[in-house]
Protein backbone atom coordinates (compact mmCIF):
# COMPACT_ATOMS: atom_id res chain seq x y z
CA UNK A 1 0.00 0.00 0.00
CA UNK A 2 1.78 3.18 -0.51
CA UNK A 3 1.70 6.18 1.57
CA UNK A 4 0.99 9.43 -0.15
CA UNK A 5 1.44 12.96 1.27
CA UNK A 6 -1.11 15.48 0.82
CA UNK A 7 -0.08 19.09 0.33
CA UNK A 8 -1.27 21.92 2.53
CA UNK A 9 -4.80 23.35 1.18
CA UNK A 10 -3.81 26.68 1.73
CA UNK A 11 -0.73 28.89 2.76
CA UNK A 12 -1.49 29.55 6.12
CA UNK A 13 -2.30 25.81 6.89
CA UNK A 14 1.52 24.80 5.59
CA UNK A 15 2.60 23.95 9.48
CA UNK A 16 5.96 22.82 8.08
CA UNK A 17 6.76 26.19 6.01
CA UNK A 18 5.01 28.97 8.38
CA UNK A 19 5.79 27.45 11.43
CA UNK A 20 8.65 24.88 11.12
CA UNK A 21 6.80 22.05 12.64
CA UNK A 22 8.25 18.92 11.30
CA UNK A 23 4.99 17.53 9.94
CA UNK A 24 2.88 16.72 6.80
CA UNK A 25 -0.53 17.82 6.99
CA UNK A 26 -1.90 14.64 5.86
CA UNK A 27 -1.06 11.91 5.06
CA UNK A 28 -2.78 8.89 2.80
CA UNK A 29 -2.65 5.62 2.95
CA UNK A 30 -5.02 3.15 0.65
CA UNK A 31 -8.22 4.61 1.19
CA UNK A 32 -7.31 5.89 4.85
CA UNK A 33 -5.85 9.82 5.39
CA UNK A 34 -4.50 10.83 8.78
CA UNK A 35 -4.60 14.73 9.19
CA UNK A 36 -2.00 16.37 11.62
CA UNK A 37 -3.69 18.29 14.50
CA UNK A 38 -5.90 21.11 12.93
CA UNK A 39 -5.64 24.94 14.72
CA UNK A 40 -7.89 28.11 14.85
CA UNK A 41 -5.51 29.89 12.51
CA UNK A 42 -6.01 31.99 9.23
CA UNK A 43 -5.93 29.56 5.83
CA UNK A 44 -4.46 32.19 3.75
CA UNK A 45 -2.12 34.43 6.33
CA UNK A 46 -1.23 31.19 9.01
CA UNK A 47 -2.11 34.09 11.58
CA UNK A 48 -3.10 32.65 14.82
CA UNK A 49 -6.46 33.18 15.70
CA UNK A 50 -7.24 32.86 19.44
CA UNK A 51 -10.68 33.54 20.37
CA UNK A 52 -13.55 31.88 22.69
CA UNK A 53 -13.94 28.38 22.41
CA UNK A 54 -16.62 28.75 20.05
CA UNK A 55 -14.99 31.01 17.46
CA UNK A 56 -11.70 28.71 17.39
CA UNK A 57 -13.76 25.42 17.03
CA UNK A 58 -15.52 26.61 14.15
CA UNK A 59 -12.45 27.71 12.52
CA UNK A 60 -10.59 24.59 13.46
CA UNK A 61 -13.44 22.78 11.70
CA UNK A 62 -13.64 25.19 8.88
CA UNK A 63 -9.58 24.44 8.50
CA UNK A 64 -10.55 20.56 8.59
CA UNK A 65 -12.71 20.79 5.89
CA UNK A 66 -10.27 22.18 3.80
CA UNK A 67 -7.60 19.88 4.28
CA UNK A 68 -10.08 16.62 3.86
CA UNK A 69 -11.81 18.13 0.75
CA UNK A 70 -8.12 19.13 -0.69
CA UNK A 71 -7.49 15.24 -0.54
CA UNK A 72 -10.79 14.22 -2.00
CA UNK A 73 -12.34 13.30 1.71
CA UNK A 74 -15.08 15.64 3.43
CA UNK A 75 -16.39 16.37 6.78
CA UNK A 76 -19.08 13.45 6.34
CA UNK A 77 -15.97 11.06 5.52
CA UNK A 78 -14.64 11.51 8.75
CA UNK A 79 -13.95 7.81 11.06
CA UNK A 80 -12.43 8.87 14.31
CA UNK A 81 -12.12 12.60 15.45
CA UNK A 82 -10.11 13.30 19.21
CA UNK A 83 -11.01 16.64 19.81
CA UNK A 84 -8.45 18.21 21.99
CA UNK A 85 -9.49 21.22 24.59
CA UNK A 86 -8.44 23.28 26.94
CA UNK A 87 -10.55 22.78 29.81
CA UNK A 88 -13.62 20.37 30.55
CA UNK A 89 -15.62 23.21 31.27
CA UNK A 90 -16.14 23.92 27.79
CA UNK A 91 -17.19 20.42 27.14
CA UNK A 92 -20.89 21.82 26.06
CA UNK A 93 -19.70 24.80 24.15
CA UNK A 94 -17.35 22.55 21.94
CA UNK A 95 -20.41 20.23 21.14
CA UNK A 96 -22.97 23.04 20.15
CA UNK A 97 -20.24 23.49 17.64
CA UNK A 98 -19.59 20.11 17.06
CA UNK A 99 -22.63 18.86 16.30
CA UNK A 100 -23.07 21.78 12.99
CA UNK A 101 -20.04 20.18 11.43
CA UNK A 102 -21.11 16.61 12.09
CA UNK A 103 -24.96 16.41 11.35
CA UNK A 104 -25.11 13.22 9.90
CA UNK A 105 -23.80 9.45 11.12
CA UNK A 106 -21.26 11.76 13.62
CA UNK A 107 -17.59 9.67 13.30
CA UNK A 108 -16.38 7.85 16.60
CA UNK A 109 -15.04 10.86 19.18
CA UNK A 110 -12.97 11.21 22.01
CA UNK A 111 -12.82 14.64 23.70
CA UNK A 112 -9.70 14.95 25.38
CA UNK A 113 -8.79 18.14 27.49
CA UNK A 114 -5.04 18.83 27.29
CA UNK A 115 -2.91 21.71 26.54
CA UNK A 116 -2.65 22.98 23.09
CA UNK A 117 0.47 24.75 21.49
CA UNK A 118 0.41 28.10 21.31
CA UNK A 119 -2.27 28.21 24.57
CA UNK A 120 -5.04 27.43 21.46
CA UNK A 121 -8.67 26.19 23.17
CA UNK A 122 -9.18 23.74 20.12
CA UNK A 123 -7.33 21.33 18.31
CA UNK A 124 -9.17 18.78 16.07
CA UNK A 125 -7.57 14.76 15.18
CA UNK A 126 -8.75 12.94 12.48
CA UNK A 127 -8.96 9.82 10.60
CA UNK A 128 -10.98 9.70 7.51
CA UNK A 129 -12.08 7.84 4.64
CA UNK A 130 -11.23 8.95 0.87
CA UNK B 1 -11.51 -10.63 7.13
CA UNK B 2 -8.01 -8.65 7.60
CA UNK B 3 -5.99 -10.29 10.24
CA UNK B 4 -4.80 -9.55 13.75
CA UNK B 5 -1.12 -9.78 15.06
CA UNK B 6 0.31 -8.95 17.94
CA UNK B 7 3.91 -7.17 17.47
CA UNK B 8 6.47 -7.19 19.55
CA UNK B 9 10.49 -6.02 19.78
CA UNK B 10 13.29 -8.24 18.72
CA UNK B 11 14.95 -6.93 21.84
CA UNK B 12 13.39 -8.54 24.38
CA UNK B 13 14.02 -5.74 27.18
CA UNK B 14 12.18 -3.32 25.07
CA UNK B 15 9.19 -5.35 25.64
CA UNK B 16 7.85 -2.83 28.00
CA UNK B 17 4.62 -4.43 27.84
CA UNK B 18 5.79 -7.61 29.26
CA UNK B 19 8.62 -6.46 31.21
CA UNK B 20 6.74 -3.91 33.51
CA UNK B 21 3.41 -6.18 33.26
CA UNK B 22 0.98 -4.16 31.88
CA UNK B 23 -2.08 -4.75 29.80
CA UNK B 24 -1.19 -3.59 26.55
CA UNK B 25 0.87 -5.32 23.54
CA UNK B 26 3.61 -3.08 22.35
CA UNK B 27 1.58 -3.24 18.62
CA UNK B 28 -1.28 -4.68 16.72
CA UNK B 29 -0.88 -4.92 13.36
CA UNK B 30 -4.41 -5.13 11.48
CA UNK B 31 -4.45 -5.48 7.71
CA UNK B 32 -1.85 -3.55 6.03
CA UNK B 33 -1.57 -0.95 9.17
CA UNK B 34 0.51 -1.46 12.56
CA UNK B 35 -0.84 0.54 15.73
CA UNK B 36 1.69 1.01 18.19
CA UNK B 37 0.84 1.78 22.28
CA UNK B 38 2.21 5.27 23.49
CA UNK B 39 6.22 4.43 23.88
CA UNK B 40 8.09 5.89 26.72
CA UNK B 41 11.62 6.23 26.74
CA UNK B 42 13.33 2.37 27.44
CA UNK B 43 17.02 1.98 27.65
CA UNK B 44 17.70 -1.04 25.32
CA UNK B 45 20.52 -2.51 27.30
CA UNK B 46 18.83 -3.07 30.60
CA UNK B 47 15.35 -2.66 29.66
CA UNK B 48 14.66 0.33 32.40
CA UNK B 49 13.07 3.58 32.04
CA UNK B 50 15.66 6.06 30.82
CA UNK B 51 14.51 9.47 31.96
CA UNK B 52 16.66 12.58 30.91
CA UNK B 53 16.44 15.71 29.17
CA UNK B 54 14.04 16.21 26.56
CA UNK B 55 16.46 15.67 23.68
CA UNK B 56 17.89 12.04 25.16
CA UNK B 57 14.10 10.75 25.85
CA UNK B 58 12.57 11.89 22.19
CA UNK B 59 15.99 10.47 20.42
CA UNK B 60 15.98 6.92 23.10
CA UNK B 61 11.91 6.84 22.23
CA UNK B 62 12.70 6.73 18.37
CA UNK B 63 14.67 5.13 18.51
CA UNK B 64 13.29 2.33 20.15
CA UNK B 65 9.99 2.77 17.67
CA UNK B 66 11.98 2.28 14.47
CA UNK B 67 12.94 -1.06 16.38
CA UNK B 68 9.86 -1.89 16.84
CA UNK B 69 8.62 -1.31 13.75
CA UNK B 70 11.77 -2.87 11.82
CA UNK B 71 10.83 -6.09 13.55
CA UNK B 72 7.86 -6.06 12.21
CA UNK B 73 8.98 -5.27 8.63
CA UNK B 74 8.05 -1.60 8.68
CA UNK B 75 9.83 1.28 9.39
CA UNK B 76 9.82 4.26 10.35
CA UNK B 77 9.29 5.92 6.78
CA UNK B 78 6.28 3.74 7.28
CA UNK B 79 4.74 5.77 9.45
CA UNK B 80 1.49 7.63 8.71
CA UNK B 81 0.46 9.26 11.87
CA UNK B 82 1.80 9.94 15.10
CA UNK B 83 0.91 11.71 18.33
CA UNK B 84 3.07 13.61 20.74
CA UNK B 85 2.37 13.89 24.11
CA UNK B 86 4.50 16.22 26.08
CA UNK B 87 4.71 16.66 29.69
CA UNK B 88 5.13 20.58 29.06
CA UNK B 89 4.70 22.55 25.59
CA UNK B 90 7.22 24.98 26.57
CA UNK B 91 9.52 21.90 25.42
CA UNK B 92 8.28 21.48 21.99
CA UNK B 93 11.29 23.13 20.23
CA UNK B 94 13.76 20.81 22.12
CA UNK B 95 11.65 17.97 21.21
CA UNK B 96 11.54 18.92 17.38
CA UNK B 97 14.96 19.42 16.74
CA UNK B 98 15.80 15.78 17.38
CA UNK B 99 12.31 14.85 15.67
CA UNK B 100 13.95 16.31 12.36
CA UNK B 101 16.53 13.88 12.48
CA UNK B 102 14.48 11.20 12.15
CA UNK B 103 12.15 12.72 9.86
CA UNK B 104 14.08 14.00 7.51
CA UNK B 105 11.92 13.46 4.35
CA UNK B 106 7.89 13.57 3.77
CA UNK B 107 7.09 13.31 7.48
CA UNK B 108 3.42 11.46 8.89
CA UNK B 109 0.86 13.25 9.75
CA UNK B 110 1.42 14.61 13.29
CA UNK B 111 -0.38 15.93 16.44
CA UNK B 112 1.25 16.94 19.53
CA UNK B 113 -0.39 17.49 22.80
CA UNK B 114 0.37 18.65 26.60
CA UNK B 115 -0.30 16.11 29.41
CA UNK B 116 0.86 14.54 32.42
CA UNK B 117 2.89 11.65 31.82
CA UNK B 118 3.61 8.28 33.87
CA UNK B 119 6.50 8.17 36.06
CA UNK B 120 7.96 11.54 35.44
CA UNK B 121 8.64 11.11 31.59
CA UNK B 122 8.87 14.07 29.42
CA UNK B 123 7.43 12.44 26.58
CA UNK B 124 5.20 9.62 24.86
CA UNK B 125 4.84 9.02 21.15
CA UNK B 126 2.31 6.60 19.60
CA UNK B 127 1.78 6.00 16.18
CA UNK B 128 0.05 4.07 13.66
CA UNK B 129 2.32 2.64 10.57
CA UNK B 130 2.15 0.72 6.89
CA UNK B 131 3.12 -2.51 7.61
CA UNK B 132 6.02 -3.50 5.38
Amino acid sequence: MNRVVIAPPSPGLDMATGYGWVQSSAIRAGDYLFVSGVLPIDPQTGERLQGTLTSEAHRAFQNLKLVLESAGSSLERLVQVRAMIYDRIEYDALNRVYRQYVPGGPPARTVWSVRIMDAFKVQLDAIAVI
Amino acid sequence: MARREIIVPRNDKLNVSRNFNLPHSPGIRAGDFIFLSGMLSTDPQTGERSPGTMAHETRQTLANMRHLLESAGSSLERVVKINILLYDLLEFENMDAVYRQFFPKDPPARTTCGVQLSAGMKIEIECIALAG
